[in-house]
């Protein structure tokens, strides 16, 4: 159990990780509020990509743009940039929904004057 | 010239959507013409594809000439060829039965609506055709996305649902990522080939299984598996009447179709999952769902929502047959896969003219149908026949595959599940014929419905032929998928 702990608190980024997925799950599942659903939504995405880039870290390492062209290529001194690349790409879906949720958000209030979920669900029946 | 077909498969709706709001700026009604031909010319391509995949072999596309491990590789091999005949084929059906029911909500919106269709058949023509693990998650959100929008584009209820779905959707899709990372951290690589050389020495490793149960509880909620359904009908039913059938005929078919790519082309090794093998795993799941969703059906009185949880209990039925890990087993997983996409598109096709011309909604609705249309209750025994699995449809023969390859494996739990389904999908569907035929609903002749449009003439007409046609011609499709689609290692 104590080793468990403590293996846990060597790799803080995970603990971190955990920490902001499951906070945002709790508010995506417990308020009834679209926009915090949104914003839980959010956290959840980005607790992701905090995992990625976290994973991804290599200390004393650079750009991946060759410093010599005529040393050979030492791949420790150069970080790897497909996690960058990946996260960047997951960063603009992130985006894309988030603003086709807030569209939603916008029409559904327009219509049903409301943003609370019990709210709507009164009306709908 | 042949070898870039996958590319171009991709790239026609692409360019066509991007290009769609400048081309049709000042014709607005262009757009339908433009969306069909722009599918039309995908059938033919796909066509010419499968001929040239089952002629010379599969064909690997690099992009930009990064070769296999650092870029991304998308490969046309038989599966995928086959299924991207059928999505395109049902997608130009879509586009054509689009015209009568446009929803009205939209007004002059009508460009926008075509460009979204032809953005989500792009995004899942690449989810078919991709073998890389993130590339893969890229589409699966460019069709989500287009697809939370094509179900709230009416407004109304929709949107609700809508929000509901990208919700779900999301974290089903952060889920995926969160596997895709786990198993990037593990191995390196995101290219499926280059990761199978790396699993064997990693099948211990928890991180992979980790990654693995996120990787397939993503996908899970994409496809409506039974514990993750929740979207699906809710969805499905408010969705404008000419969206349904693209969406329960394709969208949750090709996320069905990336979890198979990834349990057969990408674990080849022996996976275990909680000391469970996981095929056990994917037959039991599908069993579930098969019997949970046939049982939910028999409870609706919402027609679209009967269809969309029969949908739910055939994702099961295509599982159980994936899950058997036996040619016979696979061939009629895919089978009934392609039936079944067939029979979805085809049963909302018939929600929507029943809606349209009728206003049915509900299944006391359905007596005002009764005798006048030949057309719908024509069309109705015919797929009603396929999804209860009877002799002259193909429902009948993925079925009887899929219960070969059970008895094969010794799988008799997963027998039961096809056979347990079979009688409750009987039983929903006794429920509507009866619903059609009763005879006391005389007070609602004052319905005075219009000739049917000739869209809706063709679209019915064409499912029903095709579904009665893939039962005759069952033998040389299963034999054409035992000799071009078959996994590596079964």
């Amino acid at each position: 159990m104590v080793d468990a702990l403590l293996a846990v608190l060597q790799r803080p980024n995970f603990l971190i990780f955990v920490i902001i997925f499951l906070w945002g799950f709790y508010i995506m599942m417990t308020r009834y509020n679209l926009v915090k659903k949104l914003i839980g939504m959010y956290l959840v995405q980005t607790s992701v990509i905090f995992f990625l880039v976290s994973i991804s870290v290599k200390k004393g390492a650079t750009v991946p743009v060759l410093l010599s062209t005529t040393e050979p290529v030492k791949a420790a001194s150069y970080a790897n940039p497909l996690p960058h690349v990946l996260t960047l790409t997951a960063i603009v879906v992130g985006v894309a929904t988030l603003g086709v949720g807030l569209a939603l958000c916008a029409a559904i209030y327009r219509k049903y004057g409301s943003l609370d979920e019990q709210e709507i669900l009164e009306r709908l029946e | 010239m042949s070898h870039q077909l996958p590319a171009i498969l991709f790239l026609l709706p692409l360019f066509a959507a991007i290009s769609m709001p400048v081309v049709c700026l000042k014709h607005r009604h262009w757009s339908r013409s433009i969306s069909v031909a722009i599918l039309a010319a995908m059938v033919l391509v796909s066509i010419l594809n499968l001929h040239n995949v089952i002629h010379h072999g599969e064909v690997r596309y690099v992009f930009s000439g990064w070769t296999v491990p650092l870029g991304i590789e998308w490969v046309a091999d038989g599966l995928a060829s086959i299924i991207l005949v059928l999505l395109s084929a049902l997608g130009l059906l879509c586009v054509v039965f689009t015209g009568p029911t446009f929803p009205k909500a939209l007004g002059g919106r009508i460009v926008h609506y075509y460009t979204l269709i032809l953005l989500l058949v792009s995004a899942l023509t690449g989810i078919v055709f991709t073998r890389d693990l993130f590339n893969l998650f890229v589409f699966l959100e460019v069709a989500a996305i287009s697809s939370y929008a094509l179900v709230g584009v009416a407004g109304g209820r929709a949107l609700f649902a809508a929000f509901r779905y990208l919700v779900l959707g999301t974290l089903g899709a952060s889920l995926y990522l969160l596997g895709v990372s786990y198993l990037y951290a593990v191995t390196g690589t995101l290219n499926m080939a280059d990761m199978v050389d790396k699993l064997p020495l990693l099948l211990s490793s928890k991180a992979l299984i980790g990654g693995l149960i996120f990787m397939f509880i993503g996908l899970g909620i994409k496809m409506a598996l039974v514990p993750f359904h929740a979207w699906m009908p809710e969805a499905y039913t408010h969705a404008p009447e000419s969206i349904s059938p693209i969406l329960a005929s394709l969208v949750t078919k090709v996320a069905l179709l990336a979890w198979i790519r990834i349990i057969y082309w990408v674990l080849i090794g022996p996976i275990v999952i909680f000391d469970i093998p996981i095929l056990i795993l994917v037959a039991v799941l599908g069993t579930l769902a098969a019997v949970i969703g046939a049982f939910l059906a028999l409870a609706q009185r919402n027609i679209k929502m009967m269809f969309a949880y029969g949908g739910i209990s055939h994702i099961g039925i295509i599982l159980i047959g994936i899950g058997q890990g036996n040619q016979t087993g696979f061939a009629g997983g895919v089978f009934y896969l392609l039936n079944d996409a067939v029979m979805q598109a085809a049963l909302f096709f018939l929600a929507g003219v029943a809606f349209c011309q009728y206003g049915v909604k509900t299944i006391d609705d359905l007596a005002r149908i009764g005798k006048k249309s030949p057309w719908l209750t024509g069309s109705l025994v015919v797929m009603a026949l396929g999804m209860i699995g009877l002799p002259p449809t193909g429902g009948f023969f993925g079925k009887w595959y899929i219960i070969l390859g059970a008895l094969e494996a010794g799988n008799y739990l997963s027998v039961a599940g096809v056979l347990l389904s079979t009688l409750l999908t009987l039983a929903y569907f006794v429920k509507l014929f009866e619903a059609i035929f009763r005879q006391s609903s005389t007070q609602l002749d004052d319905v005075q419905p219009g000739e049917i449009p000739l869209a809706f003439k063709l679209t019915l007409g064409i499912t029903s032929t095709v579904i009665i046609i893939l039962g005759l011609f069952s033998a040389p499709i299963v034999q054409l998928l035992l000799d071009h689609a078959m996994p590596p290692g079964l």
